[in-house]
C-alpha cells in the first residue's frame, strides 16, 4: 500500500517512499480516515439509507481506485477499468470516480484525456491510435532522473520551483520543476553589482567615473579628478606625482556600457565590414575602434569568429602568431547566429584531429594558438564546436562534461558573486591576452573536462570586464552547448543500447531453444525406456498366467475340485 | 460503526412510476415495414412533450429519410401507442425497493459490437444512462458516434422493462398480504430474483472488490467488425426476426 503523500516532498525521503503528487487543496486526504469533504460530497454512503452504501464500502471503493491508479501513475486511469472490478451501481461508482479525479487524488500526473463528447464532434481525423499514445510534455526532469549538483555525489539538488499555487485541472507537473531563470531579470538583479566596478578614489572614497582619475606613479593609489583639482591627494603625496589616466575612466565607462544592442550592432557590422575597424566603429557609434576590437576578443568565441572567416575554405594549418592584434586584423569574421549542420563539423573533424592529438600538454604559445585556431575551424557556430568536441572525446567524458555543464548552469544562478569576486584579480588592463591564455589553457585541460572550460572561460572572459552586459548571451551559449552535446551523445548511446538489447534477446532465444530441444530428447528417451518396460511387463504377465494355469492343472489332476483358500480347504481335507 | 436502523417504511412505500433515471425519457422502438421498405429506429422520447410533436416528428423523419408518405401515419401511431403504454403505468405505484440489477449489453451498431454487463441501482433516481454511455465511448475510444446513444437506449429499455415489472409486482404485493416480512427479502423473491442479494454482496464480511478472475467477466468487450462480418450478421438477424 502506498505510503502517505505530501504535495511538496523533496529529496530527503526520495529513496524510501513512493511519492505521488496531489494538489495542496487535497491535503486533507488520509488513508485511514474519511474526511468531511468526502462525507459531504458523497453523502449517499453516510446516511445509512442502504445496506449497499456504507462508509466501509465507500472506503473500499476509494482505496481500490486510488491504488489502481498508483500502479502506474503516468497513465490515465479510466472509469471503465475500475468499474469492472467493483460491485455496485455504476452511476454511484462514477460519482466516486469523478470526485477523486476532481480532487486530484487520481489522474493527477496523467496526461489529459479526450474531452467529453469528443466522439461526436468530427475529430475522426485525429487518428484513433494517436489518442492512446499521446505525447506527454512534462515540466522538469523526467521521472527517474535526478538532477545533482555535483556528478556522482548522489545528492539531489533543490531547484527553484515556482510557487505551488492552484493546480486545478493542471496536469503534467511533477515535483521538482527545473526552470532556468529568465536572463533579463538576472541582469536586473545584478546590474547594481555591475555598476560598482569602478575604481575607488583613495581620498574621497567616491568612485572614479567618467571624469577620469589620477594614478599615483610611485605606488598603488588613485584619486578622482575632483580630488586632484581640490588638492586632496592623501598624506605624503604630491600632486605632481599623479598621472592622469583618462583611458581607464573612459574605458571603464565604455566597458560598462556595452549593452546587448551594442553588441548586436557590433557583430552585425563585423559581418558586413569584416575587419575594417573604422567602418565598424562608425556603425557602433558609441565605441571607439579599439573598444570594438577589444570587445570582440572579449566575447567568448570572438577570436574564433575572426579565425574562422580568415580560414574559410582553407586548410587549418596555422602558423601561430603570438600577436593577437595582428591576428585580429588579419581576419575577417562571419558570425552565423544559427547552428550549422553537423556534416560540416565532421568534415573538419578529420583535419583537426591530428592536430589535436599531437598537441598534448604543450604550453608554448604558438601551439596554444594552433590549438585554439584549429578549434575555431570547427566553425564559429556553437553547435559545430560542440559536435566537434564531442566527436573527439569518449562518451564517458562527454557525459561527465554534460553533467557538469548542467550543474554549472544551475550553479551560475546561485553563486554568480563568487564568479565576479573571484575573477576580480583579473582586472589588469583589460587586454585580451590573459583572456586568451585562460581560454587556451582551459582547452588543453579540457581533454578530460570539456564543458568546464566553457563556463570558466566565460567567467574568465567576464573577469577582465565583468561590467559588460553580455552575460545573457554567454549563458545561452553555455546552455546551447550543453544541450547539443547531451543530444549527440544520447543518440549514440541509445543506438548502442539498441544493438546490445537485440544481441541479448537473440542469445536468450537461442538458449531457450536449446533447452526445449534437450527436453524433447530426454522425453523421447524416456518413452523408449517405457516401451521396453511395457514389453517386459507383458512377458512377465504371460509367464505368471501360464504358471497359474500349470498349478491349476496339477491341482485338478490331483483331485482337488476347486481352488480355495486355506480355511475352506480344511473341511475338504477333514482336518 | 453500527448501521442506523434502515428506514424500512420509506422503501416499502411505493413510489410513483417513473424511469429511474435523472431524465424521465421513454425508450421508443420502431420497426415498420411497408411495401418491402423497412424502417427501424430506436430513440428516447420525452413524455412531457405535447402529442402534436409526434406527428411533426414523423413527418420530418419521413422527409429526411425519403420514405414514402405512408410511413408517417404508421410512425406516429407506433410512437403514440408506446407513449400510451408508458402513461398507463405512470399513475400507478412502483415498488422502488432496494434493487441493484445487472444490466447487460449485447448489441451491434454499424461496425461496432458491444458486450458488457454491469450493475445499476434502480433506486438511484439520479442515474444518467447518457453520461454512462459517454464515459464508455470515451474510455473505450469508440469512433462511431452512433454507439453512445445506442448504449444509452439499451440501458433505458432494460430499466423500463424492469420498472414495469416493478409495477406489476407492487400490484400483486398489494393484493397479497406481505406486511410482516422484512423488506430485503420481498423484492428478491417478487422480482424473479434478477436483482442482487444485497446482504451477500454488501454485507460486513464481504469485500466489494471483485476477485481478479471475475474482472474479465465484467469488462466491456468492444469489437470492430469488417464489412463482410457485418453483412453476415445482418442476414442472420433478418432471418431471426422474420
Amino acid at each position: 500500500m502506498a505510503t502517505t503523500t505530501r504535495p511538496d516532498t523533496r529529496g530527503e525521503d526520495l529513496d524510501e517512499l513512493d511519492l505521488y503528487t496531489i494538489p495542496i487543496h487535497s491535503s486533507w486526504f488520509s488513508w485511514d480516515d474519511i474526511h468531511d469533504t468526502e462525507r459531504v460530497a458523497l453523502r449517499e454512503f453516510f446516511d445509512g439509507s442502504s445496506i449497499s452504501r456504507t462508509p466501509k464500502i465507500y472506503k473500499d471503493y476509494r482505496d481500490f481506485i486510488i491504488n489502481r491508479y498508483r500502479e502506474d501513475a503516468s497513465r490515465r486511469l479510466t472509469f471503465t477499468e475500475v468499474r469492472k472490478a467493483l460491485v455496485g451501481d455504476v452511476s454511484l461508482l462514477h460519482k466516486v470516480f469523478l470526485f477523486l479525479e476532481k480532487w486530484g487524488l487520481i489522474n493527477f500526473a496523467a496526461p489529459p484525456g479526450r474531452g467529453a463528447g469528443g466522439v461526436g464532434e468530427g475529430d475522426d481525423d485525429d487518428g484513433g491510435g494517436a489518442r492512446r499514445s499521446r505525447v506527454a510534455v512534462e515540466d522538469g526532469a523526467p521521472v527517474g532522473v535526478r538532477v545533482v549538483a555535483v556528478p556522482n555525489s548522489g545528492r539531489p539538488m533543490t531547484l527553484p520551483t515556482p510557487a505551488v499555487g492552484k493546480h486545478d485541472g493542471r496536469k503534467g507537473s511533477t515535483a521538482g520543476q527545473f526552470r532556468l531563470p529568465s536572463l533579463a531579470s538576472y541582469s536586473d538583479v545584478f546590474a547594481g553589482l555591475m555598476k560598482q566596478k569602478g575604481l575607488v578614489c583613495g581620498s574621497c572614497r567616491g568612485t572614479c567615473d567618467e571624469s577620469g582619475c589620477y594614478e599615483y606613479t610611485k605606488g598603488e593609489f588613485n584619486i578622482c579628478a575632483n580630488c586632484y583639482n581640490n588638492g586632496n591627494c592623501g598624506e605624503n603625496k604630491s600632486l605632481d606625482d599623479f598621472e592622469f589616466k583618462e583611458g581607464k575612466g573612459n574605458s571603464a565607462s565604455h566597458a560598462a556600457t556595452w549593452t546587448e544592442a551594442e553588441t548586436q550592432l557590433l557583430l552585425e557590422s563585423i559581418l558586413k565590414h569584416g575587419d575594417d575597424w573604422d567602418l565598424v566603429a562608425q556603425d557602433v557609434k558609441t565605441k571607439t575602434k579599439l573598444d570594438c576590437i577589444l570587445k570582440l576578443i572579449e566575447l567568448p568565441f570572438g577570436e574564433f569568429m575572426l579565425g574562422y572567416t580568415n580560414r574559410n575554405g582553407r586548410d587549418c594549418n596555422v602558423d601561430g602568431n603570438a600577436n593577437n592584434v595582428s591576428q585580429v586584423q588579419s581576419a575577417t569574421s562571419e558570425l552565423p547566429p544559427e547552428t550549422k549542420t553537423m556534416e560540416q563539423a565532421n568534415d573538419q573533424t578529420e583535419e583537426i584531429e591530428p592536430n589535436q592529438i599531437n598537441d598534448v600538454l604543450n604550453e608554448g604559445p604558438p601551439l596554444k594558438k594552433k590549438r585554439v585556431a584549429s578549434l575555431s575551424d570547427g566553425g564559429s557556430s556553437l553547435m559545430k564546436q560542440v559536435s566537434l568536441m564531442s566527436a573527439l572525446v569518449s562518451p564517458n567524458i562527454a557525459s561527465a562534461a554534460t553533467e557538469s555543464a548542467v550543474s554549472a548552469i544551475c550553479n551560475e544562478t546561485f553563486c554568480p558573486r563568487e564568479i565576479f569576486y573571484g575573477s576580480n584579480s583579473h582586472v589588469s588592463n583589460g587586454s585580451s591576452v590573459p583572456a586568451m591564455n585562460h581560454l587556451g589553457r582551459d582547452i588543453e585541460n579540457g581533454e578530460t573536462e570539456m564543458k568546464d572550460e566553457v563556463p570558466p572561460a566565460i567567467t574568465d572572459a567576464q573577469g577582465p570586464l565583468p561590467t559588460e552586459g553580455h552575460m545573457p548571451l554567454q549563458v545561452r551559449a553555455a546552455t546551447a552547448t550543453a544541450l547539443g552535446v547531451a543530444a549527440a551523445r544520447a543518440k549514440l548511446l541509445a543506438d548502442q543500447e539498441d544493438r546490445e538489447i537485440e544481441h541479448l534477446v537473440a542469445s536468450m532465444i537461442e538458449t531457450q531453444m536449446k533447452k526445449v530441444h534437450d527436453k524433447i530428447k530426454y522425453f523421447e528417451h524416456l518413452e523408449h525406456i517405457m516401451e521396453k518396460e511395457y514389453a517386459e511387463m507383458d512377458d512377465l504377465k504371460g509367464l505368471v498366467v501360464s504358471e497359474r494355469i500349470n498349478i491349476l492343472q496339477k491341482a485338478l489332476s490331483a483331485g482337488i475340485s476347486r481352488w480355495r483358500d486355506q480355511f475352506s480347504l480344511k473341511p475338504l481335507t477333514g482336518s | 460503526m453500527p448501521m442506523k436502523p434502515l428506514p424500512s417504511s420509506s422503501s416499502r412505500v411505493p413510489v410513483k412510476f417513473k424511469i429511474p433515471t435523472a431524465d424521465n425519457l421513454v425508450p421508443i422502438r420502431l420497426d415498420i415495414e411497408i411495401d418491402g421498405q423497412r424502417y427501424r429506429d430506436a430513440f428516447t422520447w420525452n413524455p412531457s412533450d405535447p402529442d402534436s410533436e409526434v406527428v411533426v416528428f414523423a413527418k420530418r423523419t419521413v422527409k429526411d429519410l425519403k420514405l414514402p408518405p405512408a410511413f408517417i401515419t404508421q410512425i406516429a401511431q407506433s410512437i403514440q401507442s408506446q407513449l400510451a403504454d408508458f402513461r398507463s403505468y405512470e399513475g400507478q405505484d412502483m415498488f422502488a425497493g432496494e434493487k441493484i440489477v445487472p444490466i447487460k449489453l449485447d448489441m451491434r451498431v454499424n461496425h461496432t459490437l458491444v458486450r458488457d454487463q454491469f450493475l445499476w441501482d434502480l433506486n438511484n433516481f439520479e442515474s444518467d444512462p447518457e453520461e454512462f454511455a459517454r464515459t464508455f465511448c470515451r474510455d473505450m475510444d469508440i469512433q462511431d458516434p452512433e454507439v453512445g446513444p445506442a448504449i444509452a437506449f439499451a440501458i433505458r429499455e432494460q430499466l423500463y422493462e424492469i420498472a414495469i415489472q416493478n409495477v406489476t409486482s407492487a400490484r400483486e404485493s398489494r393484493i397479497s398480504k406481505k406486511g410482516r416480512r422484512g423488506f430485503e427479502y420481498v423484492p428478491a423473491s417478487k422480482a424473479g430474483g434478477i436483482s442482487l442479494d444485497l446482504v451477500k454482496y454488501f454485507g460486513q464480511k464481504n469485500s466489494v472488490v471483485r476477485k481478479r478472475k471475475d474482472w474479465d467477466a465484467f469488462e466491456p468487450i468492444v469489437d470492430i467488425l469488417s464489412s463482410e462480418e457485418v453483412d453476415a450478421l445482418e442476414v442472420r438477424e433478418k432471418k431471426n426476426t422474420r
